[in-house]
C-alpha cells in the first residue's frame, strides 16, 4: 500500500500534471458524446423560455407576500368542536373592523388576516370571532409583524444575498487564478457561476411569482421560509457549478492538447453522473419532505426541488456554455 | 493522503465520536439503569458538567410558545441608551421569571440600542403581553400621624404621597457597601427636580426622629411601593396590612427605610443587611416602577403546542425517510463503499447532535432544513469521490491507487463548494435573524462536520476494509474494470 503515502497535490502545479501524465494513460475519449457546447443556444433558449414568463409575472404581478413581509395579523384558527361554515367565519370577521381576509385550508383550519393587531387586541379578535360563529377558536399559531420589521427583514436579506453573491465571486477567481489567463480567467470563471446562479434565483422566483399572482396558490407565498429556500439554491447552485468548473481547470492541464469547447465538453460529461446523481438523492429527502412534511414545511420544500433542479440543470447546461461564450468574446492571454 | 490516515488523526475521531455518543446517548443509560419513562423529563439527567445540562433547545415553533419584538421608544434624554436598554431588560426578566416557564429568553437586539426580543415557552401572546406591557408605578411616601388609624403596621400612623414622582428616579443599583464591608447596598439617584424634592423630605423625616429614627418612628422613613393608590391610604385601617406586604409576595411594599441623614444631593444608598441577590432584586423593582421607556410589541408570534408538536413529528418523520431512501440508494449503487459512506452519515449525524446539545444551538423548522441540506452536502463528497473512483478503476489503476487517486482529485472540488456554503452560511449568520439565522447556524456547523465525515471517515473506513481480500473484488466495489 506504498501508494497511500502521497500528499495532496495543487493540480495546477506543472511537476505534479508530468508524474500524473506519466502514471495515467491518456483519458479515452467517450464513446457516447453529447455535444452540448455547439448546442448551447438551445439550452440558453430553454431557460430563457422558463425564466421570462417569471420576470413578467414579477414585473406586472409582484408577489405574494407571506405575512413576515407584507407586515399585519395573522391567525391560523381551528375549531374542534362545532366546524362553522366558511361563510359565517368571513361574516364574523367582516363585523370586526380589521379589515380581514379569511382563507380556509383542506383540513378545515382557517388562516385569518388583519391590520395589525397586538396580542391583547388579538385575543379579543378570536374569542369575538368564536361568539358570533357559536364555537370556541382554539389558536393553532398566531403572527404579527410590524410594517418596519417587515422591510427591515427584506432589506437585511437582500444585502446578505448582495454580499454572499460577492464574496463567492472573488473566491472563484482566488481559487480559479491559477488557470491559464491568471486573475481575468478567475473572474470568466466565478463570474459565469454567478449569472448560473442568478439564472436559478430567477427561475425560483418567477415561478412562485406565478404560482401566486397568477394562480393564487398560497404555496406561492414568499416569506421568511422562501427566503431560507432561496439562499439554499444559492449554496447548492454554486456547489454543483464549481464541481463542474475543477473538472475544467483540472482538464485544462491534464488535457492540453484539446480546445477549450472540447475541454469543456469533456468536463460535463465527466460531472453528469455525479451532478444528476446527487440531486436526484436531494430530491428523493426532499420530495418526502413535500410529500409527507409538516404543512408548515410544504412550500418550502417545493421552493427547493424547484431551485435545486434548476441548479442541476444550470451547472451542467448554462454555466459551463456560458464561460465558452465569455471566453469568445474576451479571450485570455 | 498520508495525514488523513495516520493514527493520531484516527485517534481524534475515535475520541470525538465516542464523546458524541456518550452526550446523546448517557441520558437514555440512565432512564434504563432506574427504569425511568425513556421519553419525558427527567430531572437531573445526565450528561451534567457540573450543573451544566446538555439537552436540545427547541425552537418555538417546535416546543410551542411565544416569540415577541419590543420596541423601546421615549428613551430618557441624557442617559446611556445601553444602560437603559439593559435595565428594562432586568426589569423583564424579573416579570417573566414570575412565569415559571422554561428557560424564558430577554435579549438585547436592535441596531442602536432600541429593541429587546423576549421568547417564552408555552405561553400564548396574549399572557406574555399582559406581563410585559403592565407598567408599575413607584410611588414614594413619607408618613403622617392620624388618630383614626387604629390598624396597618404602624397604628397612628399612614402614608402621605408626596410630590416625588416616578420618573425622577433615575437609576437604582446594587452595589458593594461603600463603607467596607461585604455587605450589599442599593444606590439611587435622583433627577435635578427629585433631588429638590427629597432633599426637603429626608430633612424634614430626619429632623421628625433624628437619626435614631427606629421602629416606634414612623415619621423618620421615606418609603418606596409599587401600585399604592390614594384610595389604599384612605381605607387604611382595612388595606394598610395587605399592602405593607413585599412586593414580590402580593403587597405593594418595596422598601421602608428610615433616614440616617438629610440626603440633599439627589443620590444616596439604601442599606440593610442585603445579600447581592436581594439588593438586586429591590434595584430591578425601583427601576421597574420608574421604567422610563414605552414598549410596543412591533412582531409576535405565537405557536400552539399541539401545532409545534406535529410540525416536529411530521418533518422529522419525513427527515427519516428521506434518510433511508439515500442510504438505500448508496449501497444500492456504490456497494461496499455506500455502506461505507452510510456508515459516516451515522457519525456525522452523531456528532451533529452531540454539538447542538453541548453548544445549546436552538433548533427550529428552519434550522432542521439546514440539517437536510448539508447531509444532502455530506452525500455529495461521498459521490463526487465515489464517481471519481469508478473512473480511475475504468483507467486501469490497482484499487488502492485508484481510491488514493480519487480522494486527492475530488478533494478541491469538495473543498471550493463546501467554502463557498460556508462563506453565505457565515453571512447570514451575521447579518439576518430569526428563522434564517437559525438555518445558517445549523448549516455551518454540518457542513463543516459533513466534511470532517466523509473525507476522513469514509477514506479511513475504505482504506481499512480494503486490506480484506472479499473487500475486493469487482462486485464489492461496484466497478468495471479497465484494461491497463
Amino acid at each position: 500500500m506504498a501508494c497511500w503515502g502521497l500528499p495532496v497535490a495543487e493540480l495546477s502545479r506543472p511537476s505534479d500534471v508530468a508524474a500524473d501524465e506519466a502514471t495515467k494513460p491518456k483519458v479515452a475519449a467517450p464513446t457516447r458524446r453529447l455535444d452540448i457546447i455547439s448546442h448551447r443556444n438551445i439550452f440558453f433558449l430553454i431557460s430563457l423560455l422558463i425564466i421570462i414568463p417569471g420576470i413578467v409575472s414579477m414585473v406586472t404581478r409582484g408577489f405574494l407576500l407571506g405575512i413576515d413581509f407584507q407586515g399585519g395579523s395573522e391567525f391560523f384558527l381551528s375549531f374542534p368542536h362545532n366546524q362553522p361554515s366558511l361563510a359565517a367565519v368571513e361574516a364574523a370577521v367582516a363585523g370586526e373592523g380589521v379589515n380581514g381576509q379569511v382563507q380556509q385550508t383542506s383540513n378545515g383550519t382557517f388562516i385569518i388576516r388583519t391590520s395589525v393587531l397586538d396580542p391583547n387586541q388579538a385575543k379579543t379578535f378570536t374569542d369575538d370571532v368564536g361568539r358570533k360563529v357559536g364555537s370556541t377558536a382554539s389558536i393553532d399559531s398566531q403572527q404579527q409583524v410590524g410594517g418596519t420589521i417587515a422591510a427591515e427583514t427584506v432589506t437585511t436579506a437582500l444585502y446578505a444575498i448582495v454580499a454572499a453573491s460577492a464574496l463567492i465571486l472573488f473566491y472563484l477567481a482566488f481559487r480559479f487564478r491559477r488557470v491559464p489567463g491568471g486573475w481575468q480567467s478567475g473572474f470568466q470563471f466565478g463570474g459565469s457561476a454567478l449569472l448560473a446562479l442568478l439564472h436559478d434565483v430567477f427561475l425560483l422566483t418567477g415561478i412562485f411569482s406565478i404560482l401566486g399572482r397568477v394562480f393564487g396558490l398560497r404555496i406561492g407565498e414568499i416569506d421568511a421560509f422562501f427566503l431560507t429556500a432561496v439562499l439554499t439554491v444559492v449554496g447548492f447552485s454554486v456547489h454543483d457549478t464549481i464541481v463542474v468548473f475543477d473538472r475544467i481547470r483540472e482538464n485544462m492541464v491534464v488535457s492540453s492538447r484539446l480546445t477549450f469547447e472540447q475541454v469543456v465538453n469533456l468536463s460535463i460529461m465527466q460531472t453528469a453522473a455525479r451532478s444528476i446523481i446527487t440531486s436526484f438523492t436531494v430530491v428523493l429527502v426532499l420530495l418526502s419532505l413535500f410529500l409527507f412534511g409538516g404543512d408548515t414545511l410544504k412550500g418550502f420544500a417545493l421552493a427547493l426541488l424547484i431551485g435545486i433542479i434548476s441548479g442541476t440543470y444550470s451547472s451542467i447546461f448554462n454555466a459551463s456554455p456560458l464561460l465558452v461564450v465569455w471566453r469568445r468574446l474576451q479571450p485570455v492571454r | 493522503m498520508q495525514l488523513v490516515l495516520s493514527w493520531p488523526i484516527r485517534i481524534i475521531v475515535i475520541g470525538l465520536l465516542l464523546f458524541s455518543l456518550f452526550v446523546d446517548g448517557s441520558g437514555y443509560v440512565y432512564r434504563f439503569v432506574n427504569h425511568l419513562p425513556v421519553t419525558g423529563n427527567v430531572a437531573g439527567l445526565p450528561p451534567n458538567f457540573g450543573g451544566w445540562q446538555l439537552y436540545f433547545h427547541r425552537g418555538l415553533d417546535l416546543s410551542g410558545g411565544t416569540q415577541l419584538t419590543l420596541q423601546m421608544g421615549n428613551f430618557p434624554p441624557g442617559q446611556d441608551r445601553a444602560t437603559v436598554q439593559q435595565r428594562t431588560i432586568d426589569i423583564l426578566q424579573k416579570r417573566v421569571n414570575a412565569l415559571g416557564t422554561a428557560e424564558p429568553l430577554v435579549q438585547a437586539s436592535g441596531s442602536n440600542h432600541d429593541r429587546i426580543d423576549v421568547q417564552l415557552a408555552g405561553v400564548t401572546a396574549a399572557q406574555a403581553q399582559q406581563v410585559i406591557g403592565h407598567r408599575d408605578q413607584l410611588v414614594i411616601t413619607t408618613w403622617v400621624p392620624d388618630q383614626s388609624i387604629t390598624g396597618g403596621p404602624f397604628p397612628g400612623y399612614k402614608p402621605q404621597m408626596t410630590q416625588m414622582t416616578a420618573d425622577m428616579l433615575q437609576s437604582a443599583t446594587a452595589e458593594l457597601d461603600p463603607s467596607g464591608g461585604a455587605g450589599w447596598v442599593v444606590a439611587f439617584q435622583y433627577n435635578g427636580a427629585g433631588a429638590g424634592i427629597f432633599s426637603q423630605l429626608s430633612t424634614t423625616a430626619y429632623n421628625a426622629c433624628g437619626s435614631g429614627g427606629a421602629a416606634s418612628c414612623p415619621q423618620g422613613r421615606v418609603t418606596n411601593w409599587l401600585d399604592l393608590t390614594q384610595d389604599d391610604i384612605n381605607n387604611w385601617n382595612t388595606a394598610g396590612v395587605q399592602a405593607y406586604q413585599p412586593f414580590d409576595s402580593g403587597g405593594k411594599l418595596l422598601s421602608d427605610p428610615y433616614i440616617q441623614s438629610p440626603i440633599t444631593g439627589g443620590n444616596g444608598i439604601i442599606s440593610g443587611n442585603f445579600s447581592q441577590q436581594s439588593a438586586q432584586d429591590l434595584a430591578t423593582s425601583l427601576n421597574s416602577g420608574a421604567l422610563p421607556v414605552s414598549l410596543t410589541i412591533v412582531q409576535s408570534s405565537d405557536v400552539g403546542a399541539t401545532l409545534g408538536a406535529d410540525s416536529v413529528r411530521r418533518s422529522l418523520a419525513a427527515a427519516l425517510l428521506g434518510l433511508v431512501i439515500v442510504v438505500v440508494f448508496m449501497i444500492a449503487f456504490y456497494r461496499l463503499p455506500g455502506l461505507l459512506a452510510s456508515i459516516a452519515l451515522l457519525f456525522y449525524a452523531g456528532v451533529l447532535l452531540a454539538i447542538f446539545k453541548a453548544a445549546s444551538v436552538t433548533l427550529t423548522l428552519a434550522g432542521l432544513a439546514g440539517v437536510i441540506l448539508s447531509v444532502g452536502m455530506a452525500v455529495d463528497a461521498n459521490v463526487l469521490i465515489f464517481e471519481r473512483f469508478k473512473e480511475e478503476m475504468r483507467a486501469g489503476r490497482t484499487i488502492g491507487a485508484a481510491v488514493e487517486a480519487a480522494v486527492r482529485r475530488a478533494w478541491p472540488a469538495i473543498r471550493d463548494s463546501n467554502t463557498s456554503t460556508l462563506i453565505t452560511s457565515i453571512i447570514l449568520i451575521f447579518a439576518s435573524t430569526g428563522s434564517v439565522k437559525g438555518f445558517a447556524i445549523t448549516l455551518a456547523l454540518g457542513v463543516a462536520v459533513s466534511l470532517v465525515s466523509s473525507i476522513i471517515v469514509t477514506h479511513n473506513l475504505l482504506a481499512i476494509v480494503l486490506n480484506f481480500g472479499w473487500a475486493r473484488t469487482d462486485g464489492m466495489l461496484g466497478v468495471a474494470r479497465g484494461r491497463a
